[in-house]
């Protein structure tokens, strides 16, 4: 079997994200995605705020670029206008689970046929490292700098466990980016999310855990193991929901 | 305005249909009308209020701030909007409902026992009807047969029954407010 | 066609559909709720979509999705809704998406009341929202009107890929008064600045965005100012009624302008030369129409608003300049002008200038 790397070809060269940064494996993850089932031409892509937003530099492919949050009632607007156009919504952490939580989970609930890409790095990058809804216990961030302390700041917001409460969905997955094996199994799942929704199948929903060198204070390749260490056991990856395999 | 038609009751009673129905055949026989809504914020046993003004003109304004007509349905709609009937206007009221003293004297009072013969009718609900009965033959501000048109549309989908007992409403209302004069 | 009684309400949301709206997501709130109840049954049988968004700020996002398509589209609220919506209503205008928007006014601030008022002129006139953005704002005094206002809006937004505002008071969008309805309009091809829709013929990639990098941005701006001196210029619009030998001259939009009507019909009975000027437009302000008058004989501007403190004050003194005093009478909260009380205040306004 002979071995590629390919480009997607939905990705223009050079990318503003810092080095180390997993967005831009999970964009050509996707573009790969894209590639393979033979539908970059036919994509609209929604990107959300925070450093997610730099995929409109980064993609080529229709695109909307919307408020902080708002992704999936933006989505929801054009895929019931153009059910049959394949499309689907890209946010970090900070715009899913805390601004957007009330858009995410109400379009979850809906069914709505498109999917989210959920890259969930613990902080609010291009803001500077805020503590986020996803924040570990004890990770130190700009507005928690003793670490966050879940008697005032509460515990970190798990997407993928609140969203398989509701009925709708048809695939909700959470992945992560740390290794090859990890990455290889993301984009699987993000591939299947895309079958799903190119099957007429209901809302599907794959959160890819990332990380954030700039912000973490760490070398790219300390995060890997921080993921491994922290992240991972605060974040337990699987499938939590696919109606295919009756999950 | 003299013209201003104020109708009142407590929310269930039919106070707003009757207006609706009231300004839908003015309209319908060649008039101009307007129906006017206000509501307190319960969706029920509040009191309803709302104003038809119905005129040979176009109508300029539906803020009439009174009226030549109101309509009482019980004690509730009196006491609230007594103050609105204008000098000289025509009180129109359910005398079944409405038991409180009636204290001015610079108007025309008319009681009706709507409720209790709706109910020799067959049914309380009707009792709007009743008084738009009374109303027509007072004012003749439209006739029984606009009226009844009117009446046909919105009971379009009911039983045979109802859209009778609708009618004998109407008619029993007009032979009432006869009797009254 | 012939006349129908109808309910403001109603009747806007109708000849939004015959005006091409394919796309309403809104959420409820008095006084117009009617609005997506309406079209939740409607839109559904011309092959449109109704959804009812979890927020007001759900439902304008959808909006903007929708318009992203390409597709005419629109969303209803009250003053308080409107508030929330101000974050989509300035990525409508940054973006350059057309839209129509409509507030029904009721008392406020906060929570304020469910019954009529006009308490709004400042926030859809100055301050939809963040960045310095102006929608059409236009003001229905009728519900025929509103209904012809509507029947065109779509266009209007498409003309300049910038929303526009209908606005007017509760009383209008509970009143039932005759209407005549325009037929449906053909729908449009979808543009060719709306994404996707995507046919075998290759094509550009399109954006909808409101982040064009600052110095693009800058352009984007002043081109919007230009766009809003060419409405002040080519769109405000108004009606003068019997202003020509008018000494007294009331300022009213929307249910006020028509008690003011009322009174000026009584109060010309009795030999007092009133007049209306009623802003159709909010935004542009109909500055020609106040600064047009002839001054040796108007003695005196009336204000009347269902507004405490009076919102449009200000916007009419830069106009009358001092040329002639502006009087004001005012109703708010939900207590609303009264045909009878409003001849009579301004007949003693009037009386009072004259002592």
């Amino acid at each position: 079997m002979s071995r590629e790397i390919l480009r997607p070809t939905c990705l223009k060269p050079g990318n503003k994200y810092c080095p180390g940064c997993m967005h831009s494996m999970s964009a050509k993850l996707i573009g790969q995605c894209l590639d393979e089932l033979g539908i970059t031409d036919k994509t609209i892509a929604v990107v959300a705020v925070g450093c997610s937003t730099m995929n409109l530099r980064q993609l080529d492919l229709d695109m909307v670029s919307c408020a902080h949050g708002r992704a999936p009632a933006v989505a929801t607007g054009l895929k019931r206008t153009q059910p049959d156009t394949f499309m689907f919504v890209y946010q970090g952490d900070g715009d899913l689970a805390s601004i957007g939580l009330a858009e995410i989970m109400c379009a979850a609930n809906r069914g709505e046929h498109f999917t989210v890409i959920f890259a969930n790095n613990s902080t609010y990058g291009m803001t500077g490292g805020q503590m986020a809804p996803t924040t570990l216990i004890g990770q130190k961030s700009t507005t928690s700098p003793r670490g966050r302390n879940a008697a005032v700041d509460g515990y970190p917001t798990h997407m993928c466990e609140i969203l398989n409460t509701l009925q709708a969905p048809s695939y909700i997955v959470r992945c992560a980016l740390n290794n090859p094996a990890n990455i290889r199994k993301a984009k699987e799942c993000i591939k299947k999310a895309f079958e799903y929704q190119l099957d007429g199948k209901a809302f599907s929903f794959v959160e890819l855990l990332t990380n954030c060198p700039t912000n973490w204070g760490m070398a790219p390749l300390d995060t890997l193991k921080f993921m491994e260490e922290n992240t991972i056991p605060a974040f337990p990856l699987g499938v939590f929901r696919d109606v295919e395999e009756g999950v | 305005m003299k013209n201003a038609i104020i109708f009142t009751g407590s929310g269930g009673q039919g106070v707003m249909s009757m207006g609706i129905m009231l300004a839908q055949s003015a309209v319908e026989s060649g008039r101009h009308a307007v129906y006017l809504p206000s509501y307190g914020a319960e969706q029920r046993g509040g009191s309803a209020k709302c104003i038809v003004i119905i005129d040979k003109d176009e109508i300029v304004s539906p803020m009439a701030g009174s009226g030549g007509v109101l309509v009482a349905m019980n004690n509730m709609g009196y006491e609230k909007f007594i103050n609105e009937l204008e000098p000289g206007g025509v009180l129109l009221y359910d005398s079944t409902l409405l038991t409180m003293p009636i204290e001015r004297d610079d108007i025309t009072k008319i009681g009706i026992p709507a409720d209790a013969l709706a109910l020799e009718v067959g049914s309380s609900k009707v009792a709007n009807v009743i008084i738009i009965g009374a109303l027509i033959a007072l004012t003749g501000i439209v006739t029984q047969e606009e009226f009844q048109h009117s009446l046909d549309k919105k009971f379009a989908s009911k039983s045979d029954a109802v859209r009778a007992m609708n009618a004998e409403a109407l008619k029993r209302g007009m032979a009432a407010a006869s009797q009254s004069k | 066609m012939a006349k129908v009684l109808m309910k403001g309400n109603e009747a806007v949301a109708e000849a939004a559909v015959r005006g091409g709206c394919r796309f309403f997501a809104g959420y409820p709130i008095t006084p117009q709720s009617e609005i997506p109840e309406y079209l939740s049954g409607r839109l559904p049988e011309v092959g449109g979509v109704f959804v009812q968004g979890e927020s007001e700020v759900a439902s304008i996002n959808m909006v903007y999705g929708a318009a992203s398509s390409g597709v005419r589209a629109m969303t209803g609220s009250s003053g308080l809704g409107i508030s929330l919506k101000a974050e989509g209503m300035s990525y409508l205008a940054g973006s350059h998406l057309p839209a129509v928007i409509v507030s029904v006014t009721r008392g406020g601030p906060g929570l304020g009341s469910i019954q009529p008022a006009q308490q709004d002129y400042l926030q859809v006139t100055k301050a939809l929202g963040h960045g310095g953005f102006k929608y059409i704002v236009e003001a229905p005094h009728t519900v025929q009107e509103a209904v012809d206002l509507v029947y065109d809006a779509f266009e209007l937004a498409e003309r300049d890929r910038n929303p526009v505002f209908v606005v007017y008071d509760g009383c209008l969008g509970s009143v039932m008064e005759e209407v005549e309805l325009p037929p449906m309009k053909e729908l449009p091809e979808r543009p060719d600045w709306a994404v996707g829709n995507f046919t075998d013929a290759p094509r550009a990639r399109r954006m909808v965005s409101s982040i064009p990098g600052e110095v693009m941005l800058e352009k984007q701006n002043i081109a919007s100012e230009k766009m809003y001196q060419r409405w002040a210029e080519e769109d405000a619009r108004w009606e003068e009624f019997v202003v020509d030998d008018a000494e007294y001259v009331c300022f009213a939009y929307g249910m006020s302008a028509r008690v003011c009507k009322y009174a000026i019909n009584e109060l010309r009975k009795e030999g007092i030369k009133l007049g209306l000027i009623r802003p159709i437009t909010l935004y542009p302000f109909p500055k020609k129409a106040l600064d047009n008058l002839d001054y040796n004989r108007v003695k005196a501007i009336i204000d009347v608003e269902m507004a405490i403190p009076c919102q449009m004050e200000d916007d009419i003194a830069l106009q009358v300049m001092g040329r002639a005093p502006i009087l004001k009478y005012a109703h708010s909260g939900g207590v609303t002008l009264k045909n009878e009380e409003t001849t009579a205040a301004i007949r003693a306004l009037i009386g009072g200038l004259n002592k």
